[in-house]
């Protein structure tokens, strides 16, 4: 996710998020920091105290006289060892010692500007910056170090932790013991040398992430894990439909048998997060989930209680049938029609993707008190504290100046943590028992329930051929429940024609392959928006238009007589709008073709297979056209004509990300995404049933186990462009890559994910 | 099971109340004072052992309760009785009796007043004991078990079923009253483990059917029975275990708990084990198995683990089917395996279902009580536990799970399994 | 009264016979190790030893595991160099790092019974601990990597 609108559009640009992300910022030193903050590395996650004074170069870090460096991290830790990433960053350029970093995930305090951790952006967007905070550094260290030895600047050398000169060695502790307050404008940043990125020595190298250890050997501190004294445990109840439903009544004397009921609430909520909702307060989570099952309630149900998958695909089919609605994005030449009209052929074909749960491992939970100071301390791991805070004051009826986000370890993030409605439900309760700290762990199938899923969506694409069967326009219509509309619609730029669009939904469509004119069409699917609350899922609207677009290449390709490879090869012309014009895109097209060419090398493109057996290839480009992330998949797949069983035997990703900071978590990263794209095209997928999810916990939903991992191999492109993001691209052309196989193996198109075995059955039934 | 005897004692009141009057009454013997406190010291630590090989405490001790102090709760369909009171106290429990009282109760089931006992208590198992053994178990009780004042609480059987001398009857249509004889042909040992298992043990009171009436069916001796919630299985030659019970099965399963073989002492039987039979000296188990694996005619020298039957068990597990078609198997994949699977060779402590008894019960209430309710650490093998899926799978999830163990383990499937794991679910829970 | 051993400790607890031993780690005796995910047994987050088998404690009521050996990830190795978790940190298995308590408590148990363990043995016993951020290739690397090291400390001490 994370295409931004444009500049002068409504709402924070990209470009605004780096604005509120400068290297500069102001420090104030952090009595209150150490108690909010993080240490993924230490027992129980404690901040250790600075040794002495300590000396801050700019916001991001601060130096002791020891010289032990505390790296200050505003992106929420959930798996991707972002602090170790941009830790390496800061501490190349700087040039300290490793040994000396400690990383600290920070509290939502409003001088870190914007917080949200989501989009693969972290690293992308966090190179620049905290490359110019350690040039800065490095900077004052050296002038430092060249006054005291009376010699000039040039003459002396950062290295691992020392200036070093003729005359001697300094450590950054004793020149920070000696007393550094050099500070910097963000001009001067601006204009501070950098290393070149062919002198980095850190960025690239292999690294124990700092936060491995503590887990596994369950020190690591989750947001369920926390606790505070006098604490009591709530339970929700969730009403019969996300928006709508009404308490009419509720009894709780069953419920008072149970030992350590206390009480059941209604609440009131202004936000809207969680309406119709009653929470359950006991003296323990076991008490309190125990007692919610025994609350009779009785609602007055919200309108979707009959809205079920089918209604929310017959709608979208419906929605996209009508050609006035929606957003067109620009792509260039969009009038297609007159090409359409005079095309020699044209193919046409629909693609569906069911709803699909975050299913994180570690169950929402938010625990919510008044301190001392009249603050509201919020405890639970988030994604997006910057788009929660506004939600909690609402809620609260606080400033938010008054409410602040506490961070831990998120046990899964996966975009589910972006929306921070589960912070709500505590908030609320610890409000109407006047502060008290209220600890909320919500059991499997709440938290599955309440998930913001990834909404199931259609497409219907459309190509156009001359004569030769060279490819001269192509359409794209997709509908979906947009997240963004829901939840920030500040972020939802506007179209060709006006209309604002959720970009989150729909890039991918806008690809990279040169097919003429090109018309791309997104619609917002109202009774999706109205039956649940749709929600950002690891690689979002790329999940579904990649599945589309790349299904639809290899269809077009057998439908032109090509080979399904040099199709898209043809088509990946670097010119014009596809050479790509941001740092982080330079390249384009051309980049593209690379990592699919590095694929079929893989996994050996060509080679004859067994019987039922073939390979299959697509490419994508991660997110969006202005952070690419080239990536290719190339699957070896064997289909068992009996059963439907689609056995991926071999799963190979190539992908190019430019600079790899943190090369063992990258691959992590890539084969984690790789999995959930094989899980999400093959193992995993709900539907909803009159209003709900049809399933609430693993006994009935089924992401992939490891019985079910095939080899997995992922290379990188070596480069030294910018580095884009790796946490969900790799998920975006594996179901089409095995989509393409199947066919290659036997014969049968599947348009729909995930593809179970019984759908290859009817499939081959029918063929 | 008491559903069944109560039953009999009703069709027996109505067959023949006239008849059995005379018969049935029986004086009361007078209540003593108990003086003898002399008993030597090995009589008393026999009496103790006997008393444990008989788990008498696991029927006179509610769950959590003081010892031998009665009020165990036994649910049926005709309502709840309590055990009774058989500690030393005057006044509530037993110690008025005399040894010719208790003897009396022991080989007959009346009690000191005269009153019959229901036939959930095995007299007639009992009877097989010699003068010494009962004596032992008095001494034991009169001078070493605490004396708890607590009044028996009052049987839930209505009239007319509640009058005791019904039972008079159905004693002589249906009790053995034979003592124990020595069998001549067969060894010192044998004959030790059958007056073991006949008498102080009792195995024949849950692992013999019982017919209409309740009474065991002595001429399908071991051949397996429905008990409180739980079939115990057949011990002889009919048994449907794959893999043939030999004495030194029988031996690891009533000494650990478990036999890798066939299965954990879980329900009624984990008590017997655990807190009945592990009382008695090593030869006495010894003896008892060598019984046992002589009534099921096995071949003590095959060796399971190289049985074919075995090994082709261990091999199906490497070839399942797919979990996004066979539901059964993905449950069991997701929520059994971790600890059921076992590599080329079967370790303990892993049991393989697809061999276990329960598997091949003609009946799936073993399995599926030990699903619901699992293995407490003081069932099956000791300080290890299996959990308890009750509310954590469906009636579907187990049903799915259940029928594929039974399709893998190479059965016919259970017919109404999905009725029968909700009944299962929702009969009485018996603490054990 | 609940009474067991907890990592060597002795512990009671005082807690409704019915709560789940999870509940008593984690609340009751402050160990948070031991994670909570699915509440059913399916999701293999909260396993324990209990009597050196892996046990899904979230479905264990407490009065099942009375006078029972408990051991959580806190207690596998005195200083978090179980060769499974030296293996894990080697590897870089964890991401999010909330299931891998469950993962190495059952690598553990996996590791005691079937010493050198094939792809289709992790497979089977390790077919109950999901990883939502599918850790899976590490995690199958680092069983094996630990079960080499295993091996060859025991070559050495047997040498």
């Amino acid at each position: 996710m994370s295409r931004m609108p444009k500049r002068g559009s409504a709402g924070i640009t990209r470009r605004g998020f780096l604005i509120a992300m400068t290297a500069v910022g102001v420090s104030f030193g952090f009595p209150r920091h150490l108690m909010a903050a993080m240490d993924p590395a230490s027992p129980d996650g404690k901040v250790l105290p600075s040794e002495g004074d300590i000396y801050e170069p700019s916001l991001w870090y601060s130096i002791d006289t020891a010289g032990k460096i505390k790296v200050n991290i505003m992106r929420s830790e959930m798996g991707q060892h972002v602090g170790t990433a941009i830790a390496r960053i800061l501490a190349d350029e700087l040039e300290a010692s490793w040994d000396d970093i400690e990383i600290i995930h920070v509290d939502s305090d409003p001088r870190w500007g914007y917080m949200v951790t989501g989009g693969s952006w972290s690293i992308s967007q966090s190179w620049p910056v905290y490359r110019q905070a350690g040039a800065a550094g490095r900077t004052a260290l050296i002038e430092a170090a060249a006054k005291k030895w009376g010699i000039a600047a040039k003459d002396c050398k950062a290295s691992n932790g020392k200036i070093i000169s003729s005359k001697g060695e300094l450590s950054y502790g004793e020149l920070v013991t000696m007393g550094l307050t050099r500070q910097f404008t963000e001009e001067e940043l601006k204009t501070l040398p950098l290393k070149p990125n062919a002198d980095l020595k850190l960025v690239g190298q292999q690294v124990t992430s700092l936060d491995i250890a503590n887990k596994t050997n369950g020190k690591t501190i989750f947001g369920i894990d926390a606790k505070v004294d006098g604490m009591v445990y709530a339970n929700p109840i969730l009403p019969p439909t996300r928006y709508g439903s009404k308490v009419v009544k509720f009894d709780d004397s069953a419920a008072k048998a149970v030992k350590g009921y206390q009480q059941t609430i209604v609440l009131d909520d202004a936000s809207g997060s969680v309406p119709g909702w009653l929470m359950v307060i006991a003296s323990s989570f076991n008490a309190a989930q125990k007692a919610s099952k025994l609350v009779k309630v009785t609602w007055d149900a919200g309108k979707t209680a009959n809205v079920s998958e089918a209604d929310i695909i017959a709608h979208g089919k419906q929605l996209l049938g009508d050609q006035t609605k929606g957003s067109i994005l620009d792509t260039g030449n969009t009038d297609t029609g007159p090409v359409f009209a005079s095309a020699k052929s044209t193919i046409a074909e629909e693609y569906i993707t069911s709803t699909v749960l975050h299913a994180q491992m570690e169950p929402l939970n938010a625990l919510v008190f008044k301190n001392q100071d009249g603050i509201w301390e919020v405890h639970s791991g988030c994604q997006w504290q910057s788009l929660t805070l506004p939600v909690l004051a609402t809620a609260l009826g606080e400033e938010e100046a008054n409410i602040v986000i506490r961070s831990y370890m998120l046990g899964g993030g996966f975009g589910r943590r972006l929306n921070g409605d589960y912070t709500i439900p505590a908030a609320l309760t610890s409000k109407a028992l006047g502060g008290k700290p209220v600890k909320m762990v919500m059991i499997r199938p709440q938290d599955m329930l309440f998930d913001s899923a990834r909404s199931a969506s259609v497409q219907q694409l459309k190509m156009a051929f001359d004569d030769k069967k060279a490819v001269t326009a192509m359409e794209h219509h997709a509908t979906a429940g947009w997240p963004t509309q829901v939840l920030a619609p500040g972020f939802m730029p506007k179209g060709t024609n006006g209309e604002p669009f959720d970009p989150f939904s729909i890039a991918g469509a806008d690809h990279w392959y040169t097919v003429g004119a090109q018309k791309v069409r997104a619609v917002s699917n109202d009774l999706a928006i109205a039956t649940f609350r749709p929600g950002w899922l690891r690689s979002v609207g790329p999940g579904w238009t990649g599945w589309a677009v790349e299904s639809f290449m290899d269809e077009a390709a057998h439908h032109a007589g090509k080979d399904p490879l040099q199709f898209r090869l043809d088509m990946l012309i670097a010119e014009g709008r596809n050479a790509g014009s941001t740092p982080v895109a330079e390249g384009g097209a051309a980049r593209q073709a690379a990592v699919l060419k590095k694929a079929a090398e893989m996994i050996g493109w060509g080679t004859p297979q067994a019987k039922d057996t073939a390979l299959g290839i697509a490419s994508t480009f991660g997110q969006e056209r202005d952070m690419p992330t080239w990536v290719s998949c190339a699957v070896q797949v064997h289909v068992d004509k009996s059963n439907g069983i689609v056995n991926v035997q071999k799963l190979y990703i190539a992908i190019d990300a430019g600079i790899i900071v943190d090369p063992n978590g990258a691959e992590a990263q890539c084969q984690g995404a790789a999995l959930w794209g094989l899980s999400m095209a093959l193992y995993e997928g709900t539907e909803l049933l009159n209003g709900q999810y049809k399933d609430s916990n693993f006994d009935t939903y089924t992401p992939l186990r490891l019985g079910q991992t095939p080899e997995v191999k992922i290379e990188f492109i070596p480069s030294k462009m910018p580095p884009s993001g790796l946490g969900e691209p790799a998920v975006t052309p594996v179901a089409p890559a095995i989509a393409n196989a199947i066919y290659n193996a036997v014969g049968v198109r599947l348009r729909k994910i995930p593809m179970k075995p019984s759908d290859v059955k009817n499939a081959l039934t029918k063929a | 099971m008491l559903k069944r005897i109560v039953y009999g004692v009703c069709g027996a009141a109505i067959v023949g109340l006239g008849i059995f009057s005379i018969y049935a009454w029986h004086p009361a013997i007078d209540p003593v004072v108990p003086t003898q406190t002399d008993y030597s010291p090995q009589v008393i630590e026999q009496g103790k052992i006997l008393a444990a090989a008989g788990y008498c405490s696991t029927c006179h001790t509610p769950p959590g309760g003081t010892a031998y102090a009665g009020n165990y709760e036994m649910h049926t369909d005709f309502g709840t009785i309590y055990s009774s009171n058989i500690t030393p106290d005057l006044e509530t429990g037993i110690g008025g009796w005399s040894q010719a009282a208790f003897a009396r109760a022991m080989r007959t089931g009346v009690s000191r007043d005269g009153h019959h006992l229901l036939p959930a208590f095995p007299f007639e198992h009992f009877n097989k004991m010699t003068d010494d053994d009962i004596n032992a178990i008095y001494a034991y009780i009169m001078t070493s078990v605490p004396a708890v004042n607590q009044v028996k609480k009052d049987n839930g059987i209505p009239f007319p079923l509640n009058i005791r001398w019904f039972q008079a009857g159905w004693k002589l249509l249906f009790a053995d009253t034979q003592a124990f004889e020595v069998n001549s042909k067969q060894s010192a040992e044998w004959n030790r483990g059958a007056y073991l298992a006949e008498g102080i043990a009792h195995c024949g009171a849950c692992h013999t059917p019982r017919n209409a009436l309740g009474g065991e069916k002595y001429d399908q001796m071991y051949q397996g029975a429905a008990i409180d919630g739980w079939i115990a299985p057949s011990l002889t030659s009919t048994s449907t275990s794959p893999i043939p019970w030999r004495a030194q099965d029988f031996y690891e399963y009533l000494t650990t708990g478990n036999s890798p073989y066939h299965g954990s002492a879980a329900g009624p039987m984990a008590p017997v084990m655990h807190k009945g039979l592990s009382a008695l000296p090593d030869s006495d188990i010894e003896a008892i198995s060598g019984y046992f694996a002589e009534i099921a005619r096995t071949n003590n020298t095959d060796d399971p683990d190289s049985s074919s039957t075995l090994q082709a068990a261990i091999a199906a597990q490497h070839q399942q089917p797919d979990q996004r078609i066979d539901e059964g198997a993905r449950l069991y994949a997701t929520a059994c395996q971790a600890c059921h699977y076992n590599s080329d060779q079967l370790v303990k402590g892993r049991p393989l279902i697809t061999i276990g008894s329960a598997t091949h019960l003609n009946d799936p209430t073993n399995l599926i009580n030990v699903i619901l309710d699992g293995v407490r650490s003081d069932q099956g093998i000791s300080g290890v536990v299996m959990p308890g899926f009750r509310d954590a799978l469906s009636d579907e999830d187990i049903t799915a799970i259940a029928a594929y163990l039974r399709q893998a383990a190479g059965e016919n499937t259970w017919p109404k399994l999905q009725q029968q794991v909700g009944e299962i679910r929702n009969q009485p829970r018996f603490e054990h | 009264m609940a009474k067991f051993i907890l990592n060597g400790k002795p512990m009671t607890a005082d807690v409704e016979s019915d709560t789940p031993l999870l509940w008593v780690i984690r609340d009751e005796l402050d160990m948070t190790g031991t994670k909570f995910g699915c509440g059913i047994g399916t999701c293999g987050a909260c396993t324990v030893h209990v009597g050196g088998r892996a046990t899904r404690s979230c479905i264990t009521p407490i009065s099942s595991v009375e006078g029972a050996e408990i051991t959580t990830i806190e207690g596998l190795s005195e200083k978090g160099d179980h060769p499974l978790q030296i293996s894990w940190q080697k590897l870089q298995v964890p991401q999010c790092g909330y299931c891998q308590s469950g993962q190495i408590m059952q690598a553990a148990a996996l590791l005691k019974d079937i010493p050198e363990p094939s792809d289709k043995d992790i497979d089977a016993v390790m077919g109950g601990n999901l990883c939502r951020c599918m850790t899976y290739v590490r995690i199958r690397g680092a069983i094996h990597e630990a079960a080499n090291a295993i091996k060859e400390n025991n070559d050495e001490q047997n040498a």
